[in-house]
């Protein structure tokens, strides 16, 4: 009767046909109504994912738009436009920078937050919670909100380093108007709102790993930096591949937040390749280079993070 | 209530209106928004006494006067469907593109007009010699294409000088002026006062600069280029590059050397948009800011600055004042189901026009209807606009349907370029003529 | 003795580490709450303050009183909810059938979510104005929901699947002898089994449909303008809004940060649970 109980002695057949009369009567095999369960949520990904995506394959190979005179069949000239166009392939370049100060950033501070709530235990409850906050904001808040600390003359964040002495006058460093320095600026709201998902993974994966393994380590005579280099981080290694996938692939595709904080500017130096092809499709009024590009960049994603689950996360524990 | 950018010029989201991009698109068709379907299909109510009008934010504070005038004449309803700028030009693109347009009459920023233009009806007898009598020369010039009136201006707009009066007319303030440049402390008329000036109210330790410079906006810089006696911005009437020539040069030079040398501009400028400019002025940051006309009737009451603000000309050059022109037109779409109620529509606005100069925004199209409202006490800045528009170097931006992605990719990335010490402007111009060479090919 | 003293003086100097690194983490949201409370010319005065030099409600007043943000709110939860039953609706049944019988649609499925998640939204929202346009769609809290649900499905599809994953299958196959269909064991019995793991994933479905910008954007012009439209209108239309353009902001993330700090421990365990398992 109880759940056990029933269970234990025939756990070893279940999909006999056999074994209980019910399933004879449901006529429906696991294969067919596992198929049927996960039916309609294929449907509509695919109807809407699958269809836009088709319809920009389509339109990629098309130039022009309804103004003026009008869509023209192109062939792979808009691939080679976004192939070969000095903006687009710089904004490339940018893309890849972005995604790798974003994810560089956000593992060393959320490594070093989770070490940190790790070794201070419970009691630390409280100051993860307020540092689990920036999750839930909105990006278009974040990025404005990074925007007006960082906004020349009125930002506050200059006016406090100043006040310290870090800087002589709250004017020297124009964060967000000095393009050697905004691709870094557009960041920050972004390591912001998301280095608390990658503590918080962290600190799960830490709090998963058998404390006696640190003893043995111990006993061995590992301390400090180097527990943590032979114990620590490779155990944490599967933990930490999900978070940089999960999070590279976000980070590549970052679009709002540098929007809201910058456009793009200045010249350009904050462009990446998402506000690329916004503008190229809306502004520019050119649906064929902007569709043809994010085929492009959408191929070039999947297999970035199709090696990378290969190498890095080695799948296969599953099952 | 605050009111909209008008300066329609500024590509980018922070430099004019910004949004949701209204898809809407197509859809909106079948859904026959407002109940209002042109182009025959939608809208049960086919009926001839209501209009839709799409416009954005600043449009809808214009027209609503109007509207209500030709409610009360005609027993007409036009509903004003309001949408931010991108929302806008997003809306009419893809609408007129699919020649299924859900309004009947649009609002149209100038520089939109080249590539709607072949979906926009004529509107060829409303521009009778009084009425272009009556219009700014290079409003008539803007709103043909193909020989044919497509759009009748309801407001334009251009950038004037603001200073702050309390500073000019403090009388400490004009001796030491005229003992350092050896002339009188005034509203700066030429470039060479206009630095002079800057120079002079540059006051770090302070907090007071003498102006800004807006590296992400380039109209401004297109007007000194206009001032400097060049045959067109960017482009000539040909559709020849011409932006890398001596008036370009020049007036780059004089811009970028505020900023760069004189060092006359608080910290930031490659992204200083209207909006921050406008800001370091009513903070009292600045000693003058060249700026929209508009924004003198827009100083709140509790800024620094109120009722310490002086409007004067924009400034010139060699060839004297010149200024950008920042209007919107009213169009019909081609083929629309109420071509002749809203062409009748456009008529009472441009008839009624002056009622707009009443409104928070206070704009107009005529020349009478700025005159008539020139010398009354709160619209100081009509005279110095209407100087402005009037000038003779004054022209409109090249109508290029390409002009969106110049600004954005080539004139604002060579402005911000050219704010950075010891940048090469002529350089900088040549590069742009090859970029933009690409983009027009 | 010195070794007791010394692990705690270390003790002591992490926990200072932690507060100061919480409390720089606080400080932007914190500057925004009170940035939102001080008069609007003051909100951009130059140079800035951190504290309201006089405290001042008029932010909220000026940005409430905008037309469309009252209606913006309306359609952020309509649209947040709309958006969140239907990911939900599609999800259990799916997450199920991957994890309980393993088949190979099912991995399909979850690989196909990933892949989701690698498209550029851009490239996925351009073409969707179009297709939801043809359904009449367009500006309508329903479109807007549909194409948030391609960010939120996958989400809770994985989200749940690893939920799903710590459940019995002897509690399946009790439920059955009882005498309940397959499906009806899933509604009745499991679900309830994870009962915390399914609040945990409708709240982060709901949010990501909460905090979505580019769709908004996209798909939505007068009738089913989100918050986030809203707010990211404010700065840029109007030049001085900075402040009331902070008290919207505020008046938006509260919800959710609020809802944070009461529920940390389930979304703290549903988090790293998917995205460990994930």
């Amino acid at each position: 009767m109880s759940p056990t109980a029933q269970a234990a002695p025939p756990r070893t057949v279940p999909d006999a046909p056999t074994q209980s009369p019910r399933r004879v009567r449901r006529g429906l095999s696991d294969a067919r109504y596992a198929a049927l369960l996960a039916a309609p949520a294929a449907v509509v990904l695919l109807a809407l994912v699958g269809w836009p995506l088709v319809k920009l394959a389509v339109d990629s190979l098309y130039t022009g738009s309804g103004l003026g005179d009008g869509r023209r069949f192109a062939g792979l000239d808009n691939y080679l436009t976004a192939l070969t166009d000095p903006g687009i392939r710089a904004a490339a370049g940018r893309t890849l920078a972005y995604t790798l100060i974003v994810v560089t950033a956000e593992l060393a501070l959320g490594l070093a937050v989770a070490l940190l709530f790790h070794r201070l235990g419970p009691r630390s409850r409280i100051l993860q919670t307020v540092f689990l906050y920036p999750l839930m904001i909105a990006p278009v808040v974040a990025g404005l909100l990074w925007r007006f600390l960082m906004i020349d003359n009125v930002g506050i964040v200059n006016e406090l380093l100043a006040r310290i002495g870090v800087l002589d006058n709250p004017g020297d460093v124009s964060w967000l108007s000095d393009p050697d320095l905004v691709l870094f600026s557009v960041a920050l709201p972004d390591v912001w709102l998301t280095t608390s998902f990658m503590t918080l993974v962290l600190y799960a994966g830490l709090q998963a790993i058998p404390p006696d393994l640190y003893e043995a380590a111990r006993l061995d005579g590992a301390r400090g930096l180097r527990l943590l280099v032979s114990v620590t981080l490779p155990l944490l290694r599967p933990v930490i591949a999900v978070a940089l996938i999960i999070r590279g692939v976000d980070a590549a595709r970052a679009f709002d937040v540098i929007l809201i904080q910058t456009d793009g500017g200045p010249q350009s130096a904050s462009e990446t390749l998402s506000l690329t092809i916004y503008k190229t499709m809306v502004s520019y009024n050119d649906p064929g280079t902007a569709a043809a590009t994010s085929t492009v960049f959408m191929i070039v994603m999947m297999l970035v993070a199709m090696v990378a689950v290969l190498t890095i996360w080695r799948p296969g524990r599953e099952s | 209530m605050a009111l909209p950018d008008l300066h329609t010029t500024a590509g980018g989201w922070r430099r004019r209106g910004f949004l949701g991009l209204t898809a809407g698109a197509g859809a909106a068709a079948l859904l026959g928004t407002a109940g209002c379907g042109a182009g025959g299909t939608g809208g049960g109510s086919g009926d001839d006494k209501t209009l839709t009008l799409a416009c954005e934010g600043g449009g809808k504070t214009e027209l609503q006067p109007i509207v209500d005038r030709f409610k009360q004449a005609t027993g007409v309803t036009v509903t004003l469907v309001e949408l931010p700028y991108e929302g806008l030009f997003n809306r009419l693109s893809s609408e007129l593109s699919g020649n299924r347009p859900s309004f009947d009459v649009c609002a149209v920023d100038a520089v939109w007009i080249p590539l709607l233009a072949g979906k926009l009806a004529p509107l060829d007898e409303l521009f009778t010699d009084a009425v272009k009598a009556d219009l700014f020369p290079a409003l008539v010039q803007e709103a043909q294409a193909d020989g044919h009136f497509i759009g009748m201006p309801v407001w334009t707009n251009s950038e004037i000088l603001f200073y702050r009066k309390d500073l000019f007319d403090d009388p400490k303030e004009k001796a030491a002026f005229e003992r350092k440049y050896g002339y009188p402390l005034a509203p700066p008329t030429t470039w060479q006062q206009f630095t002079d000036t800057a120079v002079f109210f540059t006051r770090p330790e302070q907090k007071l600069y003498g102006t800004d410079v807006k590296g992400a906006v380039e109209t401004e810089w297109l007007a000194h280029v206009l001032q400097a006696g060049s045959p067109g911005v960017v482009l000539d009437d040909d559709g020849g590059v011409i932006v890398d020539n001596a008036q370009h040069l020049a007036a780059l030079t004089f811009y970028a050397d505020l900023n760069n040398k004189h060092k006359v501009a608080p910290a930031g400028a490659a992204q200083t948009d209207w909006n921050a400019a406008q800001n370091l002025f009513n903070q009292g940051q600045t000693a003058m800011t060249r700026f929209w006309a508009h924004a003198y009737r827009q100083i709140p009451a509790d800024a620094k600055v109120a009722g310490k603000v002086g409007a004067a000309p924009m400034v010139g050059g060699t060839a004297g004042v010149a200024g950008i022109h920042g209007p919107w037109y009213l169009s019909a779409p081609k083929g629309g189901a109420k071509a002749d109620l809203a062409k009748q529509f456009i008529k009472a606005a441009y008839d009624n026009n002056a009622l707009s100069v009443e409104t928070t925004l206070g704009l107009a199209a005529r020349k009478s209807a700025y005159q008539q409202y020139a010398t009354k006490p709160g619209y100081e800045s009509f005279g110095p606009l209407l100087a402005t528009l009037n000038a003779s170097a004054t022209r409109p931006r090249p109508a290029s349907p390409h002009w969106q992605r110049i600004v954005d990719g080539v004139l604002v990335p060579t402005i911000q370029k050219a704010l950075t010490p010891d940048a090469d402007y002529a350089a900088l111009l040549r590069a742009a003529r090859t970029q933009i060479e690409g983009i027009v090919k | 003795m010195t070794h007791a003293r010394l692990a705690r003086l270390r003790t002591g100097l992490l926990w200072a580490v932690a507060v100061a690194v919480v409390a720089a983490y606080a400080f932007p949201f914190v500057y925004l709450v009170l940035t939102s409370f001080k008069p609007a010319t003051d909100a951009v005065a130059v140079p800035p303050t951190v504290l309201p030099r006089r405290f001042s409600l008029d932010n909220y007043l000026t940005a409430l009183d905008r037309p469309g943000v009252t209606a913006s709110f309306v359609n952020s939860v309509s649209t947040a909810i709309v958006a969140t039953v239907l990911s939900m609706a599609l999800a259990i049944p799916a997450a199920w059938g991957i994890t309980r019988y393993r088949s190979r649609a099912g991995r399909m499925l979850m690989a196909g979510s990933l892949l989701v998640r690698m498209a550029p939204a851009v490239a996925i929202g351009i073409p969707l104005v179009t297709i939801l346009g043809a359904l009449g769609l367009t500006d309508t809290p329903t479109g807007l929901a549909l194409a948030q649900t391609t960010v939120a499905l996958p989400l809770s599809i994985w989200l749940l699947a690893s939920f799903f994953e710590g459940v019995p299958r002897e509690i399946e196959e009790a439920a059955l002898v009882d005498g309940c269909g397959r499906f009806g064991a899933l509604l009745r019995v499991i679900l309830p089994v994870v009962s915390g793991g399914v609040a945990v994933t409708a709240i982060f479905a709901f949010l990501a449909s909460w905090n979505e910008f580019l769709f908004a954007l996209l798909l939505t012009s007068v009738r089913a303008q989100t918050t986030p439209i809203a707010i990211a209108n404010f700065q840029s239309q109007f030049g001085l809004d900075w402040g009331p353009m902070t008290a919207l902001a505020t008046l938006y993330s509260v919800p959710a940060v609020v809802l944070t700090l009461l529920l940390q421990r389930r979304i703290v365990a549903g988090l790293s649970l998917g995205a460990v398992k994930g």
